[in-house]
């Protein structure tokens, strides 16, 4: 998909004539026929463009407006809509189920992230300098988050924190016996979040990218004055990455605001509800099961708005906040 | 120069027509070839279950493609909450299986929408019998005069325990007993036994709770689609069940939660529990422990309230092909064969047919020795309204909560009726 539409955008562009030059910079080329090659690349441009288009229009936009739409009805995917107003909003903040719902997500989002990008960081300051095996070790760490959103490795988690599994049986030896982790209301929303943790690949090699573009000079400097670790870590380092520090967090909130797979996967196929005592409740989890197992499609396109908002909002805030800690090298005046 | 030129454009002209062209073959790939010219008929058949099962399903399939040369079916399967999941879905997008695995519990709720195919006009048609089914299970799928399931198998609700452990507890299990023997018995072999408990918790199972209903002169749903018992009724129901568990007499919530996806009785944790019968085929698998089925405890020492559920095979209302569709239905019920093969994986065969043809053994034999003895007091089935599923599963769910400590019993007991309600009246 992606060569085909910077191939097309770059046909796009000849409307003005200019860049139909550049395609065929003939010198006997009148000005009529460079105006009729360059419709005809505009033709093909948008030919190419088509399917990114019916694309967008289909997949993304279509279903976005009915979406917003159905939020505002009673819909059980078989009768028609029936059109209710505010209702379904209204509902939804009496509704019990949904306030743990939001609650779960909540500490998913709040604990998982930071830890999840402060151990991406630790992993990719290790390995930012050369060393031997260096490459192994970078594929070994990026693995699970290339797999991670499979339900294959939600199926690992589980055998691996269930009852009488390795963790369990290798933490009763050393006196600390929790029994199943995933059926136990307290440590199983932990298992969740150690799963989103373990998954740091992803903004690990993002700061991989971002660690490598810190001048050494600066830590030459730095290092002449007298500055130690902790301190060139903290006035050059972290400066210097803000941006991908931002960038990186902005992308895991918002994904960690949609976690369901392994949620669903840990609890396990075959059950109808969010955990022991709803305590793997997450957002995307509930949305589902009110849209499919209890048909109420209106009901769920709300919640869905609902989250967009959540998260629009979180964004919003973060964007206000950059200015006070993100530095980027051309603010530098 | 300009011939080529004009060329080059024309080429990539070319290349862009055909890649639109190639994605309209792509949509057309994925929409038709379902019918076709020579007589030939497909039509996709989905269930839930397990490998188990699936193994025993392609054989029967195998034998009727090979009766109905004309006729190919595409099975298809998944986990029971998944399976009903992708059926909302596919059923939204009109492109329901045309022949499904169903239960009592969700014809009302498909048939309401109309999803579900009157298979009386095929029966009249002479493409499905309707003839040899034990215990008037031809009945079983019946809702306000259409046919909307044939039944394919059929179980009742049994008490499974430990009689190894029953034996060194000093307790006997027998027919009549009631819910106050129970409970004494379930004390005396946790008492007897370190290690299990004496039973299952099992105040949160819809099921159950409707036989102590029915023995009670209520049920679980009413004719009109109502809850058919009052908060006190429930909460009479809970507390009883909670005060045994604080007398260390059942498992703990956290303990079952923790055991899953297995049963307490089939992770060596608790005594006794309560389900279908045809479980044991699965707990058989689970455990090595020896498990016995017993009756269901009373409470006036005569009525258990039981009645025989089925599993069924239903049409879709849009399918293409209902006289395939009503012929598979009827080979699945009918051919001795299929009987043979799948024994009691989805509980007892439900025409004679089959129920001849196949000689129990194993476990097989117990839960044909436990239905023969339940047989005489099988009742009518309560019936269960649109939203039942929802109910259930809210019923399962917040007595779960309150064995877990994380909510009052009284803040329970008005949650479920908040959300069976309005599961039931939309």
């Amino acid at each position: 998909m992606t060569p085909t539409t910077t191939r097309a955008a770059d046909g796009a562009r000849p409307p003005t004539g200019t860049s139909g030059a550049k395609a065929a910079p003939g010198p006997g080329a009148a000005p009529a026929a460079g105006r009729r090659q360059g419709r005809r690349e505009t033709l093909a441009g948008y030919l190419f463009l088509t399917p990114w288009c019916i694309g967008i229009l289909l997949l993304t936009l279509g279903p976005m407006l009915v979406s917003l739409y159905l939020a505002f009805t009673d819909y059980n995917l078989f009768d028609s809509p029936q059109w209710i107003g505010l209702q379904n909003f209204q509902d939804l903040l009496e509704d019990d189920r949904w306030w743990t719902s939001v609650q779960v997500t909540l500490k998913y989002v709040l604990i998982g992230t930071p830890l999840k990008l402060a151990a991406a960081l630790a992993v990719a300051l290790l390995l930012v300098k050369p060393r031997k095996g260096q490459g192994f070790y970078r594929s070994a760490f990026y693995a699970p988050s290339l797999i991670g959103a499979s339900v294959s490795i939600g199926i690992v988690w589980r055998a691996i924190f269930n009852d009488d599994a390795i963790v369990d049986k290798s933490m009763s030896l050393f006196g600390w016996d929790v029994g199943g982790w995933i059926g136990d209301p307290d440590w199983a929303l932990p298992t969740l979040i150690t799963l989103t943790v373990w998954q740091f690949g992803a903004p690990m090699v993002i700061f991989l990218a971002g660690l490598k573009q810190v001048p050494n000079e600066l830590y030459e400097a730095a290092a002449m004055d007298g500055a130690g670790r902790w301190r060139r870590f903290r006035s050059i380092t972290l400066p210097m990455i803000s941006p991908v520090l931002f960038f990186n967090l902005l992308l895991e909130l918002i994904h960690s605001f949609q976690v369901f797979t392994s949620a669903v996967v840990i609890v396990g196929a075959g059950t109808n509800t969010g955990g022991p005592g709803d305590s793997l409740l997450v957002y995307g989890w509930y949305l589902y099961e009110q849209g499919f197992h209890n048909l109420r499609m209106g009901y769920a396109a709300a919640m869905a708005w609902m989250l967009m908002l959540g998260i629009g909002l979180v964004t919003a805030v973060l964007f206000k906040t950059q200015r006070g800690w993100v530095h980027y090298e051309e603010d530098a005046r | 120069m300009g011939a080529r030129r004009w060329t080059a454009r024309a080429r990539g002209f070319r290349a862009a027509a055909a890649a639109v062209a190639a994605l309209g073959l792509l949509a057309t790939g994925c929409g038709g070839g379902s019918g076709s010219g020579d007589g030939k008929v497909t039509i996709r058949y989905s269930w839930w279950g397990a490998k188990d099962r699936a193994e025993l399903i392609q054989k029967t399939v195998e034998l009727f493609e090979k009766e109905h040369p004309n006729i190919t079916v595409k099975t298809d399967f998944s986990e029971y909450t998944d399976f009903w999941s992708k059926f909302n879905t596919q059923a939204a997008g009109g492109n329901a299986p045309d022949v499904f695995q169903n239960s009592y519990a969700f014809l009302r709720k498909y048939g309401d929408k109309n999803l579900l195919l009157d298979l009386n006009g095929q029966a009249k048609a002479g493409n499905l019998s309707l003839k040899g089914f034990r215990d008037g299970l031809e009945k079983a799928g019946d809702i306000d005069g259409k046919l909307l399931g044939v039944p394919v198998g059929a179980n009742t609700f049994a008490l499974f325990y430990n009689p190894d452990a029953f034996k060194k507890a000093g307790v006997t299990v027998e027919d009549g007993w009631t819910w106050d023997d129970f409970f004494a018995a379930a004390k005396k072999v946790r008492k007897s036994d370190g290690t299990l408990y004496g039973a299952s918790d099992n105040a949160n199972v819809m099921y159950l709770y409707d036989l102590y209903m029915r023995q009670n002169g209520k049920a679980f749903f009413t004719k009109d689609d109502k809850l058919g018992f009052t908060k006190d009724d429930l909460t009479r129901w809970w507390s009883l069940w909670r005060q045994h568990a604080k007398a260390d007499e059942l498992v703990p919530g956290k303990k079952s939660e923790q055991a899953k996806p297995k049963a307490s009785i089939s992770a060596d944790l608790s005594a006794a529990e309560f389900t279908w019968d045809n479980f044991l085929v699965r707990f058989a698998a689970e455990t090595k422990t020896t498990l016995d089925l017993g009756p269901i405890p009373t409470t006036d020492g005569k009525r258990t309230g039981q009645y025989l559920s089925s599993l069924m095979l239903s049409g879709s209302a849009r399918t293409q092909h209902p006289k395939e569709v009503a012929q598979f239905i009827d080979f699945m019920t009918h051919d001795p064969e299929v009987g043979k093969i799948m024994g009691y994986n989805r509980g007892i065969p439900a025409t004679t047919a089959q129920y001849d043809a196949y000689k129990p053994q194993g476990v097989d034999a117990k839960i044909a020795a436990y239905e023969k003895s339940v047989s005489a007091e099988l009742e009518p089935i309560t019936p269960h309204p649109a939203g039942a599923d929802v109910a259930e599963a809210a019923f399962l769910r917040i007595y779960t909560q309150v064995a877990l400590g994380q909510t009052s019993m009284d803040k329970a007991v008005d949650q479920f009726f908040d959300e069976a309600e309005s599961a039931l009246g939309s």
